[in-house]
């Protein structure tokens, strides 16, 4: 499904330079889960930014289902993302201002879903998601682990062919922790391709395939044997 | 998505009630404190515009020239021949009238009497303006002597119903008269403001010289309507010479202004409009602007400095795939729902002002629901102050980056959003600097004026109208009053002694030459015990004598009159006026007659018996004033009983004359006064962004030992620093702007420094006051609040 080739990424101050992505070749099968470890400031944001759409290199290819992505222009990097891409973040990122339906129900808006099809996908996934009862609340009402089952919602309601998460876990407990993951893996096995940057090596045994990076290059790659299986 | 939008902008106003409250309320303020000058402009200029055919009505202006054939003056006193001769000889004049003011006089249904303002006018008048008839024919109104239009107001209150034609009133208690015409009461900004209309055949059958064509007298107004398509410029060249045609000694010459424009360019300089009311109505503009963007700087300010609470909003929106075309659009509709949320408040605050502000400026201000174009306007300024006060956030908001936003990378506040907020903050202040700087010197000038020394006794001295029998019993009234106890003089005169009501030229003296004959005179017509009444300063000679019989052709000349005529020894020289030789018998110091801003011109004060109008008393100060006007009363209503008394304290009437003064004072009181008040709003505001932002840095100082006051420094500190920085670039701009507006007055004051560093001061304490609140409260909570915050 992706195909990244010799990808660079240099931050540019006044005073110096980082390279955050040295050169990083890696692909993503369809109905793959994998993870990207690494220690702070190897790059792992940095590339899931890339794959996001919401970061530009400087050279490399990105294809995705064989098309390249990276010689968009910004609104059509806009259209791409919001019709194939769904993200997860740290903190949640809901908006305050809107209650739980209304936030999942934004990425619709923005893919133009005419209202009574909207209404119904919501519903749906707030059901899949089992927070019916939480709909009408504001994200400050919730639990954490309950913010972020809003925030994998909203992710999922456009029927992305691929979740970016990016430490779904880091900001909660672990027993709320495990709940997102499990759900992230029964997304997985139902079709979703996942691509997840996180700390926690715990996190990363969900997933087929874990990629080690390191100063922006890929040092090491790891296949999760219990979990490939079940993909082949 | 207008509806999440929507939504959104309302639960942010909701849970950000401190400054919403500060925006709307500041909006409101602002918004309303421009509505209503706008409206006072749209009230001046609609000035004179309730005629058929507003583009084709013309006044007619008489420019007069000096003995260097200099044009010296431009007035609207017209002979009464001019508009016959006009309506018959020129085809294009599709309608001309002559007017008369007589001011208040009595009009009674039996016993009802009331004293209400009156024109004598030609029937032609009729279609000038544009009256709404509710009763009565307009083409034949005015036809018959003993007819008379009264206003709807009038006829109620004579009859307590408009349903009054051909009913019969009693005017001046001489003439009874039939009612044919009942119109809509007149709005406040027409120039003919009458409560009843009499027909110019009335006033010939008064006074029988009026008939005859006088190229002379000025007494009279003319008003023209043309045929449409006239060449206006060309007509005008081909009148020129019509009064010379006629009275050859005559240097006066007639032109044509548009009727609609006289009301605001009223000043002529060398014949030429030079503008007038016009400039202070642009000034009101000018504030009525700058309060506005006072208003919307603060919005701006407060939408920026809130952009890291907006920020994250915006990130994950544009991770969804909302465009920046979309976040700007929410932005705008954003600052939209403020915009009519405030602009319904200004509304409200407008209504609950108008009655107020009317009564202060003696005006007929009000907003016209049913008028469309009331409408279409605010809907105008709603939509200017939601772009402008929204543009600037929007495009700001919506540039951020979603990755620096999103990731919790420090989000630089761009040294440019920085820059901006801190240059409207002092744009803001700049002004207010200078309205204040401008206000007090408008009240110095007032004051100067005020001050200045009148010339005469102004106290105790009060006057009423000569009217009825007060004629022929003045010596009655005088003998009465004196015997009273309340009134220790009094004289008669053609005019009051508030204010200049009659000039003339034609003076002849030893020396004088030909030229010398066109220079004015301002004229006051009396008989005995002026100088008495007054208190005016004899310098030479002596006041009218009843010892003297020649005094029957005897005048009085003011200081400058003597100057201007460069007699050396007055008193006793024979000089010529109105065609009468009379004796100089006494000469006395200027006084103040015309307008307190301007130096002393020539006066004559004639002895001529025939020609009266008011009777000025001076009232005996031992007495209080209560009974003195009780007493005064009582008599001249026993002597002339058929009309009301009515009692006009001098001095009141000169307070009149610095009206327009006045006027400009209140008004930039009261506006200097919002546009700080609000500017100290936004300031607020600012300050409790910036304390609230920098609550963790606060914290960590106060942990590392830093004292409440060295915190409230560095709180205080930069905002202190931008309104230094404003005073010190809007004290030389106030001072050339105040300095040029103060040439206007022959009469003016200086500006004094002490003033431009009190107002410094003040501002900056007023500033300090503001923010140390805020810096205060952010000093002072508690360190471990501020830490666990993060």
């Amino acid at each position: 499904m992706i195909k990244i080739e010799n990808l660079e990424k240099v931050y540019k101050t006044e005073e110096i330079e980082t390279t955050a992505l040295n050169g990083i070749n890696m692909h993503v099968k369809t109905g793959e889960f994998v993870s990207i470890m690494g220690p702070s400031g190897c790059g792992k944001s940095t590339l899931l930014n890339v794959m996001g759409l919401l970061d530009k290199p400087e050279s490399g290819s990105y294809k995705f289902l064989e098309t390249e992505l990276l010689s968009m222009n910004d609104k059509q990097r806009s259209n791409f993302r919001k019709q194939n891409m769904g993200f997860v973040f740290q903190n949640f990122n809901l908006i305050d201002e809107l209650t739980v339906f209304e936030n999942i129900e934004l990425p619709l808006i923005y893919n133009k879903v005419p209202a009574t099809e909207r209404k119904r996908l919501v519903n749906e996934i707030i059901e899949r998601m089992n927070i019916v009862n939480r709909s009408g609340h504001f994200p400050q009402q919730l639990s954490g682990g309950q913010q972020q089952r809003v925030a994998v919602a909203r992710a999922l309601v456009t029927k992305p062919k691929l979740v970016l998460a990016d430490e779904p876990t880091g900001n909660l407990d672990s027993s709320h922790g495990n709940e997102v993951m499990e759900l992230l893996c029964e997304l997985n096995e139902q079709g979703t391709t996942i691509v997840m940057v996180t700390h926690s090596s715990h996190d990363a045994s969900f997933s087929n395939r874990i990629i080690n990076l390191k100063d922006g290059h890929v040092i090491s790659e790891k296949i999760n044997k219990s979990r490939t299986e079940e993909l082949i | 998505m207008f509806k999440l939008n929507f939504k959104i902008a309302l639960r942010n106003i909701w849970k950000n009630k401190t400054s919403s409250l500060i925006n709307i309320s500041g909006l409101a303020i602002g918004l309303a404190a421009c509505l209503l000058l706008l409206l006072y402009v749209a009230y001046e200029y609609d000035y004179d515009t309730q005629t058929i055919d507003t583009g084709q009505t013309y006044k007619v202006m008489i420019n007069g020239r000096d003995a260097n054939g200099e044009v010296d003056g431009t007035a609207d006193a017209t002979p009464n021949a001019i508009a016959p001769l006009l309506k018959q000889n020129y085809p294009a004049v599709k309608a001309a009238a002559r007017i008369e003011g007589q001011g208040k006089r009595l009009i009674a249904n039996g016993a009802q009497t009331l004293k209400r303002t009156t024109y004598f006018a030609d029937p032609d008048l009729l279609n000038i303006f544009d009256y709404h008839f509710i009763y009565g024919d307009k083409r034949t109104a005015l036809t018959e002597p003993n007819s008379v239009i009264v206003t709807a107001s009038t006829a109620r209150m004579l009859f307590g119903t408009t349903d009054v034609l051909n009913r019969s009133v009693r005017y001046d208690d001489k003439t009874d008269l039939k009612i044919t015409g009942v119109i809509k009461d007149l709005p406040g900004n027409t120039s003919v403001s009458f409560d009843f209309l009499l027909p110019w055949s009335l006033n010939e059958a008064y006074r029988s010289w009026i008939k005859r064509p006088d190229w002379g007298n000025l007494n009279y107004k003319t008003i023209i309507r043309m045929n449409p398509e006239t060449d206006i410029k060309q007509f005008n060249r081909s009148v020129k010479g019509v009064i010379k045609q006629h009275a050859s000694w005559s240097s006066n010459e007639m032109v044509l202004f548009p009727l609609s424009k006289l009301h605001l360019y009223d000043t002529f300089v060398k014949g030429e409009s030079t503008g007038g009311r016009i400039d202070q109505l642009r000034l009101f503009m000018g504030l009525a602007i700058g309060i506005l963007l006072i208003a919307c700087i603060n919005f701006m300010n407060m939408a920026t400095a809130k952009s890291e609470k907006r920020a994250k909003e915006v990130g994950i929106k544009k991770t969804i795939g909302a465009t920046r075309g979309s976040l700007i659009g929410q932005f705008l509709m954003e600052s939209m729902v403020l915009t009519v949320l405030s602009t319904t408040l200004a509304i409200v605050l407008i209504e609950l002002c108008i009655p107020f502000f009317n009564r202060l400026l003696d005006i007929q201000l009000g907003i016209n629901y049913s008028n469309s174009s009331i409408w279409i306007g605010l809907m105008g300024v709603v939509l200017i102050t939601g772009l402008i006060s929204g543009s600037y956030p929007a495009f700001y908001l919506s540039s951020f980056n979603p990755i620096q936003i999103l990731t919790k990378r420090n989000i630089k506040n761009g040294l440019f959003s920085v820059n901006l907020r801190q240059i409207l903050v002092v744009g803001q202040f700049s002004f207010a600097v200078i309205l204040i700087i401008a206000t007090t010197v408008i009240y110095q000038q007032i004051q100067y004026i005020k001050n200045r020394p009148v010339g005469y006794e102004i106290n105790q001295l009060v006057e009423l109208p000569q009217e009825g029998l007060l004629y022929d019993k003045l010596d009655v009234l005088r003998e009465r009053l004196a015997k009273s106890g309340a009134v220790l003089s009094l004289y008669q005169s053609s005019g009051t002694i508030a204010t200049e009501t009659s000039w003339f030229s034609g003076m002849e003296w030893p020396g004088s030459s030909e030229a010398d004959k066109l220079q004015n005179f301002s004229q006051l017509a009396t008989t005995y015990d002026f100088v008495k009444t007054t208190g005016v300063k004899l310098v030479a000679g002596r006041d009218f004598s009843r010892s003297f019989a020649s005094d029957s052709a005897a005048v009085l000349l003011n200081r400058s009159a003597v100057k201007r005529m460069n007699l050396k020894d007055p008193v006793g020289q024979t000089v010529v006026a109105h065609g009468n030789k009379v004796t100089v018998v006494g000469v006395f110091e200027d006084f103040i007659l015309g307008s307190p801003t301007l130096k002393g011109s020539p006066l004559v004060v004639a002895f001529m018996k025939g020609w009266g109008g008011k009777v000025t008393m001076r009232m005996n100060p031992s007495n209080s004033v209560t009974e003195n006007i009780a007493t005064i009363e009582k008599i001249v209503k026993e002597v002339n009983p058929a009309y009301p008394v009515e009692l006009t304290f001098v001095d009141q009437l000169y307070a009149e004359k610095l009206k327009t003064q006045r006027v400009l004072g209140i008004l930039s009181n009261l506006f200097g006064g919002l546009a700080i008040f609000i500017s100290c709003l936004g300031l607020f505001g600012l300050a409790s962004y910036s304390a609230e932002q920098r609550t963790k840095e606060i914290g960590v100082r106060k942990v590392l030992g830093a004292s409440v006051s060295s915190l409230m420094q560095l709180l205080s500190f930069s905002f202190l620093k931008m309104v230094a920085f404003a005073i010190i670039i809007s004290v030389p701009i106030a001072n050339y702007v105040m300095n040029n507006w103060l040439q206007n007055f022959e009469f003016h004051t200086s500006i004094s420094w002490l003033i431009v560093l009190l107002t410094a001061a003040g501002t900056l304490a007023i500033a300090l006051l503001t923010v140390s609140f805020q810096a205060y409260k952010a000093a002072n909570a508690n360190p471990v609040d501020a830490l666990k915050y993060e």
